[in-house]
């Protein structure tokens, strides 16, 4: 095998370079999207464009309140991409709750179930704060301080038992499976 | 056998770079169109390195890698048969139909890949592309024939000499009318905008590219590049009168004078696909068949009338 190592430099720099966003809008944040990527606050300038497949993105945008029935979502879309990705959570709602601190449907702490690199705080945030967040985000790539995908690496079982803690064991088959009965009275219905 | 294998590997290496520089250039001039100011101009080798750079991989099986490889060197074939000025190796058998040809296989490779990869969005995408390709035979066919109709040759490098003779194929009227079909082709061959529908970001996902992730798609970003240098050189080649100089007295000078030349040439064929593509919504699959069927076929059949009376 040859030895990568030499060219971590070269590899960090370029992965700070193009961070591909998977656009995955959650909440109300998912307005502040498209301001960021139009003529005003052209965020293309720094490499940086929404891409709807999970399997090639490197920064996951969470923007805004995450729900159980999200959640599920999130877990899925952020396992699905191959290895160096980063979170970035956008809003006060993935930080605590936000306004949403008594509501028995939404996540206090995303922290808790995906690891997340940047946070920015506010309700919403302006564009600029969004732009912040992503310089610190891309500095920390430099320096290799962002580190969430090795952390969910490494910590898996504490991730994991938080998440089958929130949303049951075995979400993902019965989320599967979900659909499956009402199918079949959809079927039935159609035949007779 | 040393010396065209190095000229071989000389021709890969400088249509890969231009191609990325294209592949900038359409991502740069669109955001210009839309008042934003853009990514730098060397942006898809930065995108390209970063996907080489990703340390997991997913791969569903044999073929999935398979079909990426053989999309990669079916363009570099399509290139090595498209004579560049003096350069080219494969020049003497590079013979219309078998470019045309050669520069739809990589789009078999990329279904290949999709369709083993099990994903639903990417059947779909594979479907449209497929009908895609089906649609612009028609039109493409024509121009063919128009040209061959013409030159009375179909030897690519043959066409080019004529050229020289006689001006551009642009300036005779049934070739004007073959090169018009042959641009609203090029559109889709590209993939770009108004026939884009294989691909169709936000439609349907990103289509038949759905699931390629790290290597897969950094040499699927290779492929693009060669892909887009490759189709913008035939058209410039057969229908904008290629290059061949012969004022300097060294033969490198030449060479240089001749490339630059054709890269004039590929850019405003390039700059009129990115016009078309950042003005015009898409086309949903069954009005872009439709549409093939009609105007372009029109157009061409024309053409190739012309040339034989
Ligand atoms: S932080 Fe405010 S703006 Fe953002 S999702 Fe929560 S309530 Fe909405």
């Amino acid at each position: 095998m040859v030895d990568w190592r030499l060219f971590e430099p070269l590899f960090n720099w370029a992965r700070k370079k193009s961070l591909w966003i998977v656009s995955f809008c959650t909440g109300c944040g998912g307005i502040e999207m498209p301001p960021l990527m139009t003529s005003r606050y052209d965020i293309e300038r720094f490499g940086i464009i929404p891409d709807p497949s999970p399997r090639q993105y490197d920064l996951f945008l969470i923007t805004g309140y995450v729900t159980p029935k999200t959640l599920k979502r999130i877990i899925i879309t952020y396992e699905m991409a191959p290895d160096p990705k980063w979170v970035l959570a956008h809003g006060s709602c993935p930080l605590n709750g936000g306004v949403y601190w008594d509501s028995y449907n939404a996540i206090k702490h995303l922290d808790k179930y995906i690891p997340v690199d940047v946070f920015i705080a506010g309700c919403m945030p302006r564009p600029e704060a969004v732009l912040d967040g992503i310089h610190k985000l891309m500095e920390m790539i430099e320096s290799g301080e962002a580190d969430g995908w090795k952390r969910y690496r490494e910590n898996y079982e504490w991730y994991r038992k938080n998440q089958d803690e929130l949303l049951g064991e075995g979400w993902r088959e019965k989320e599967a499976r979900k659909w499956i009965p009402w199918l079949m009275d959809k079927r039935k219905e159609v035949k007779e | 056998m040393l010396e065209a294998f190095l000229k071989a590997l000389l021709i890969i290496l400088y249509a890969t770079f231009v191609g990325f520089m294209f592949m900038g250039i359409i991502r740069k001039v669109t955001a210009r169109i839309h008042r934003r100011i853009g990514p730098p101009i060397y942006q898809p080798i930065i995108d390209t390195i970063k996907f080489f750079s990703k340390k997991e991989n997913i791969t569903h099986g044999v073929i999935y890698d398979f079909g990426i490889i053989f999309a990669l060197g079916a363009t570099i074939l399509a290139l090595m048969f498209i004579p560049l000025g003096g350069v080219s190796i494969l020049r003497a058998y590079g013979d219309l139909i078998l470019i045309t040809f050669l520069l739809e296989i990589p789009m078999l490779g990329i279904m290949f890949a999709a369709m083993s990869s099990g994903n639903p969005y990417a059947g779909i995408g594979a479907q449209r592309a497929l009908l895609t390709l089906l649609a612009i035979q028609v039109p493409l066919g024509f121009a063919i024939v128009a040209l061959a109709e013409y030159y009375g040759t179909f030897s690519t490098y043959e066409i080019v000499m004529a050229q020289q003779i006689h001006g551009w194929s642009i300036f005779h009227l049934p070739l004007l009318l073959a090169a018009i079909a042959y641009d609203i082709v090029l559109q889709a061959m590209f993939g770009k905008e108004p026939f884009d529908i294989m691909i169709a970001p936000g439609e349907i996902s990103l289509g038949p590219m759905v699931e390629f992730g790290g290597k897969h798609m950094g040499i699927l970003q290779i492929q693009h590049a060669i892909g887009l240098f490759a189709e913008t050189l035939f058209f410039s080649n057969i229908f904008l009168g290629g290059a061949v100089v012969m004022t300097f007295a060294s033969p490198i000078l030449n060479t240089l004078a001749t490339l630059v030349i054709l890269l004039i040439k590929q850019l405003a064929v390039l700059l009129i696909a990115i016009f078309i593509s950042t003005i015009f919504p898409r086309f949903t699959i069954d009005q872009a068949a439709r549409f093939y069927w009609k105007w372009p076929t029109i157009i061409a059949a024309l053409g190739a009338i012309l040339a034989s009376l």
